[in-house]
């Protein structure tokens, strides 16, 4: 039978196994790679790992810099400042667009034009635009996501049923009501999803632009390190951002959780 | 009944016509609903009934005539319909509450919609607190009166459709409108529960029957689409047929131009505790079928009256 439900003891224990196997594979292929050549830095044992992360924390006297602090500073500003306005410019538009017509006229043929241009093609017109500062990779991350998450909140709001809204204005609602206490409401929990999904694609973005022009962050050390055969400081970075998106992604289930929840249930 | 009074009228319409492009759907409907009333809408498919009762709800205005919604106080000139608005009550079939709120919030939202406003709430925030108290407090009253004092924290989701539409019913009551309409309210619920919901609204009658007693204005006016004939005699006091198979050739028509109505007849009102009997309504039952429902029906519709 297929779908057979297991314990969750077997559950835990099979994911323990996996994270095992992986690890226990990647010693053996580093084991291996240092028979062959003892001072391989493409597959670093784990004291080459650990020297590797003592790098990255340590502070530097003749640069002055940390690279693990100074890279999450710039990398994690960039990305939540770029997030930020993408976020608030995508509920903006898409409610606007969802409740008023000439709106959607207007707005709706350019941005499903502009969703579908990979934004990291256009890294050097913004490069051209604004320049090679924090504007640039704002630009980078709002024009990669704003488009699309535009219009999945404009489509939430289109799925509204107009039952529901008629029936607001027959409880004594005004215009600005429906929008702010009957639809947004609703619009919340599939916004905080749109932007789950999106956090990937803007991290994507962000680390495609620092890899370009940057001199600070993570896709900055990465590129550097990289050319440099330093993975035993490259591979610490992909775990970090693996992290943090995960994080990330975590605690916007749990805010959606506790701010809408009847949604999750419903579904 | 002591007090002879008479009787007030709550909803007006003045010779309402609808088409969709060259489809005729309503014509020349004129139609007085007096305060207290509980009038039951029937009529065979593609009739128009639901765009009848948009065109009162406001969202979908008729192409021809007036809809006036009498005030309950004395002195105010009836309102014309020009949109949805708080004088008319409306519970759907379906997407019958807000689902992001739970049953109590739901009843006290239009309390919350119809006497605040955004800047209130924001700026006034312990005058809100407080009157939010006195709402969720009367919110709770009326859904203990459709017997859901024990589910007022259930989110829809969590709660039967029988008792989403009690919900809905609370919520439309709560505001005092001067009309409710509803349409198709128990068309998804199952025979029993359909049952018990007829019940609460025969309560509702009961109410204004005592209203009437004691010499009041009786509370609760409606107007109920349904197709099912049964729920249509029990609930109602008085059965309204629109039809489109009516004698407009005697109008000297040439084409069929709508559905009107053709059939108005007061109904037996029943105790809500009294056992049903349908059988007592096959007499009308019949006479519905034959004069509202038959594609061949060549009868005059209901003159106009002065």
């Amino acid at each position: 039978m297929i779908r057979r439900p297991i314990s969750s003891l077997t559950r835990i224990s099979l994911g323990i196994l996996s994270v095992v196997c992986l690890l226990t594979w990647y010693s053996w292929l580093s084991h291996r790679q240092h028979i062959a050549n003892p001072n391989d830095t493409t597959i670093p044992n784990w004291t080459q790992l650990t020297e590797g992360v003592k790098k990255t924390v340590t502070w530097n006297e003749r640069t002055e810099e940390r690279w693990l602090t100074d890279d999450a500073k710039a990398t994690v500003i960039r990305l939540f400042s770029g997030l930020g306005i993408a976020v608030a410019g995508a509920c903006l538009l898409g409610i606007g667009m969802g409740c008023l017509t000439p709106m959607e006229a207007f707005f709706h043929p350019p941005l499903s034009f502009l969703a579908k241009i990979p934004a990291t093609a256009v890294l050097a017109v913004f490069m051209a635009l604004v320049g090679l500062g924090m504007e640039m990779y704002i630009t980078m991350i709002v024009f990669g996501i704003l488009p699309s998450m535009a219009i999945s909140v404009y489509q939430a709001v289109k799925e509204f049923p107009e039952e529901l809204q008629y029936k607001a204005y027959t409880l004594g609602a005004s215009h600005m009501e429906v929008i702010w206490t009957i639809i947004f409401p609703q619009v919340l929990p599939k916004l905080i999803d749109a932007t789950r999904l999106m956090i990937g694609p803007a991290m994507v973005y962000l680390i495609a632009a620092e890899m370009l022009f940057g001199d600070v962050g993570f896709g900055y050390r990465i590129r550097i390190q990289s050319k440099l055969l330093s993975m035993n400081v490259v591979y610490p970075y992909l775990a970090l951002l693996a992290g943090f998106g995960f994080i990330m992604d975590y605690m916007l289930k749990v805010f959606q959780r506790k701010i809408s929840p009847w949604f999750e249930a419903r579904h | 009944m002591t007090d002879k009074q008479t009787p007030q009228l709550a909803l007006h319409c003045q010779s309402v016509s609808h088409w969709f492009g060259s489809k005729k759907v309503l014509y020349d409907v004129n139609l007085k609903i007096e305060r207290g009333q509980f009038v039951s809408l029937v009529g065979p498919s593609g009739c128009g009934k639901s765009t009848l009762l948009r065109a009162i709800v406001g969202t979908h205005l008729p192409r021809k005539g007036n809809i006036l919604v009498h005030s309950k106080e004395e002195g105010a000139t009836p309102a014309p319909v020009t949109g949805p608005g708080r004088d008319r009550g409306i519970v759907y079939q379906h997407y019958s509450l807000f689902p992001f709120l739970t049953a109590l919030e739901n009843v006290a939202i239009g309390l919350k919609l119809d006497e605040t406003n955004i800047p209130f709430r924001t700026f006034r925030w312990f005058a809100w607190r407080k009157l939010r108290k006195q709402h969720l407090k009367l919110a709770a009253e009326y859904l203990d009166r459709v017997k859901l004092g024990d589910a007022m924290h259930l989110y829809p989701h969590e709660m039967s459709g029988g008792m989403r539409q009690r919900v809905a019913i609370a919520q439309a009551l709560v505001m005092k409108p001067e009309i409710i309409l509803l349409d198709e309210p128990f068309g998804a619920l199952d025979e029993a529960t359909r049952e018990e919901l007829q019940r609460a609204l025969l309560l509702l009658y009961a109410e204004n029957k005592t209203a009437l007693k004691q010499g009041e204005v009786p509370p609760f006016t409606l107007i109920i689409v349904t197709h099912e004939l049964n729920e249509a005699i029990y609930v109602g006091d008085r059965l309204i047929g629109l039809s489109q198979y009516w004698d407009w050739q005697g109008e000297q028509l040439t084409e069929s131009p709508g559905a009107s109505i053709v059939y108005d007849v007061p109904s037996p009102v029943f105790d809500p505790d009294a056992t049903r009997d349908f059988e007592i309504f096959e007499e009308q039952r019949d006479a519905v079928r034959n004069e509202v429902f038959d594609p061949n029906g060549k009868k005059p519709r209901i003159p106009v009256e002065a």
